[in-house]
């Protein structure tokens, strides 16, 4: 082991991946004060905000360090059993919902007996996780943000961030686009793309590592200045989701009824809903800013919707694809109507909205991944590799990032064991994670950005729904038909109404999205 | 519902959610997002204004003839980075110890 650097591992974010590689490599056997984990956020988890449900049982196998983490982590809030589909329009809802016995985990099911889902609340999951690394010897520094890496051979202050942050004053635009880095010094240059990374520049002073895991979650800025991704591609709007949320207080007992949550004992936590929506409800509002702003006349925004349970808040947001929003229409208007649909309205009527913030979601899966995950000394894992599936009824990040986070805290733990730290060493990493679950889940759903980003599905879809489902079961004596004729009659009155819907209805597109639907 | 519902035809005053944020707002000489606002004069698109959660860029949207811009009210989400293609925007991150506190998350 090289004894001269201050660290075998510095991790850059505590957030899911930044603290399960922490916690995987204390049970790899590395020492505690060994790591070194750093988070802009004071105290940790104060930058960070989910939507969000903990998907899966990844944390059982770090129950050595964050023992009884289901009852203890205070931000671990309900665990979910009852889950809901919709779809919106203007007019009607039409929702789906399941609640399973199985997913309360305390047997007798046919189908597994399992609790796998659980709502969270992130400032308050992450501090937890942070003390309970702490406890275990961990080094944590919160309110420390990281903008340069420590190079091997290069002085840290022949550039400064702001260069690799900072369009240049000869930047052009789109593909000619250029930054300030980009007019250095040809050495530097070359340093900061190829060198081998080996610590962090902590206010000009530099700790030094033989590893440095980037963790920085969905705002990349050292991935993409540090030449994992290239800028162009980090810097494209395509792929990438803007969540806006609110916490609403309601009280634990209204939550309990309004929802017919179960109340929780000793060893479980009061079980909880989470509904997710396709949202057709912005058309009055996108034909009063096309009419307004015809740079992006015709642009429909595309939006879903979630709504979940906490103990005694709800988290309510809306997720904007943002290549889809046209000029005209402010994304906090979005959330406020989605709150103020008649579906949604009494689900939150009498609370108290507590917290407003927003995020980002890499959601681009595998179509637009940074180039590489590991150079010499470094590696990238969770929202800031990409890793986010999303099919429109589920966002699964959370338990990626902390897988991800567990590989490559495993081949780290292999290289300090055998001292190379080079991008070949470095690299099982990258190939144990194509061998996962994570990698194949985005490869087996690649298909799915492509569905999720269909117009239909934020148009004609969620009104067709409504509207058959209206149709179907409505008594207003007008002759009962069936079900098939139904559809059809809808189909050709909605294709009647605009050239968009008639095209959006056609046949082929029919057939089109049929196919990806099928491949959900 | 015997009449069609207008849906989202109001302006919401995002301010107030943003009260319930707790800030530690840095200095001026070291604001997290610097833009250049020469560059904003052409731009008829302006999806900074329409992407940004915090209201943090007012333009021909409340009435203005030049961009305004504050960094005050920023939630750090990294939306205007994405949204502006014309290059006036350098983002970063504020500096450790600054910005926002979430308590939920
Ligand atoms: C609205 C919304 C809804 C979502 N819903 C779900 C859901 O229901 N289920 C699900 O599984 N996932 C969901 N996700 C995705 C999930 O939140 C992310 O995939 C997950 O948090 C990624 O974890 P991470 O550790 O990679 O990044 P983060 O959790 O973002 O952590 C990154 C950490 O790095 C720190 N950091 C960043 N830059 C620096 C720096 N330069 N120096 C020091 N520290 C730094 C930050 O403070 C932060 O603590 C949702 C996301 C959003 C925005
Ligand atoms: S998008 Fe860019 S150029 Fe356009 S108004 Fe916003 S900051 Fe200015
Ligand atoms: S980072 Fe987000 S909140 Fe801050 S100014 Fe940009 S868009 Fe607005």
């Amino acid at each position: 082991m090289d004894e001269e650097v201050d660290f075998d591992v510095i991790i850059i974010g505590c957030g899911m991946a930044g603290m399960a590689c922490a916690a995987q490599l204390l049970k790899e056997g590395v020492e505690g004060d060994r790591i070194l984990v750093v988070d802009r956020g004071e105290p940790i988890g104060a930058k960070n905000l989910s939507g969000g449900i903990l998907w899966g049982r990844e944390l059982d196998e770090l129950e050595d360090i964050f023992p009884n983490w289901e009852m203890d982590n205070p931000g671990i809030e309900r665990y979910i059993n009852h889950k809901k589909i919709g779809f919106l329009s203007s007019e009607d809802a039409f929702i789906m919902e399941g609640k399973f016995a199985s997913w309360d985990g305390i047997g007798g099911t046919e189908e597994p007996s399992m609790r796998t889902g659980w709502s969270v609340l992130r400032a308050k999951t992450d501090s937890w996780f942070a003390e309970k690394l702490e406890e275990a010897g961990v080094f944590i520094m919160p309110g420390i943000k990281i903008d340069q890496l420590h190079i091997d051979g290069l002085d840290h202050t022949s550039y400064t961030a702001r260069d690799l942050t900072s369009p240049a004053d000869d930047a052009g635009k789109g593909a000619a686009q250029k930054w300030r880095i980009d007019n250095a010094d040809p050495e530097i240059i070359n340093a900061i793309r190829e060198g081998r990374i080996c610590g962090i520049v902590q206010d000009g002073e530099v700790m030094t590592s033989n590893v440095v895991v980037i963790a920085e979650g969905s705002n990349s800025i050292l991935t993409r200045s540090y030449a994992f991704d290239s800028m162009l591609h980090a810097q494209s709007r395509h792929g990438i989701i803007l969540g806006v949320k609110e916490v609403i207080h309601l009280g634990e007992d209204v939550i309990n009824s309004r929802f017919g949550c179960f109340s929780g004992d000793d060893e479980r936590p009061p079980s909880g809903m989470a509904m997710e929506a396709a949202l057709a409800i912005y058309d009055d509002m996108a034909e009063k800013a096309w009419a307004e702003y015809p740079v992006t006349a015709g642009q429909v925004p595309r939006a879903g919707g979630w709504l979940y349970t906490n103990r005694d808040t709800l988290s309510i947001g809306v997720v904007i694809q943002l290549d889809s929003l046209p000029s005209g229409i402010h994304t906090y208007d979005m959330l406020e109507a989605y709150k103020s649909h008649p579906a949604i309205a009494p689900l939150i009527s009498g609370g108290e909205t507590v917290e407003y913030g927003a995020h980002l979601v890499p959601e681009y899966g595998l179509n637009r991944m940074p180039d590489r995950l590991v150079r010499d000394g470094a590696v990238v894992i969770g929202d800031a590799a990409g890793l986010v599936y999303s099919n429109g009824a589920v966002i699964q990040g959370q338990n990626y990032s902390i897988h991800s986070g567990k590989l490559a805290a495993k081949v780290i733990a292999k290289c300090i064991e055998s001292g190379d730290f080079s991008k070949k060493s470095l690299g099982q990493y990258k190939k144990d994670l194509d061998a996962s679950y994570v990698m194949r889940d985005l490869k087996r759903f690649k298909t799915t950005a492509k569905f999720l980003a269909d117009d239909a599905n934020y148009t004609w879809v969620p009104k067709f729904m409504g509207k058959m489902f209206n149709r179907v079961v409505r008594e207003i004596g007008e002759e009962k038909i069936t079900v098939e004729k139904q559809a059809l009659r809808l189909r050709k009155e909605m294709r009647r109404k605009d050239k968009k819907t008639k095209k959006g209805m056609g046949l082929l597109n029919l057939l089109r999205l049929g196919m990806m639907g099928r491949k959900l | 519902m015997s009449e069609k519902t207008k849906l989202g035809l109001f302006e919401y005053d995002v301010k107030n959610g943003l009260g319930l944020i707790s800030y530690n707002v840095d200095e001026h000489e070291h604001a997290h997002i610097i833009v250049d606002t020469k560059k904003c004069g052409d731009c008829d698109s302006m999806m900074c204004v329409w992407g940004c959660p915090a209201q943090c860029y007012m333009f021909r949207d409340v009435g203005l003839d030049e961009m305004k811009f504050q960094y005050e009210d920023c939630v750090e989400c990294g939306t205007c980075f994405l949204m502006c293609t014309d290059g006036a925007l350098s983002w970063n991150h504020p500096r450790g110890g600054f910005g926002i506190t979430y308590a939920y998350g």
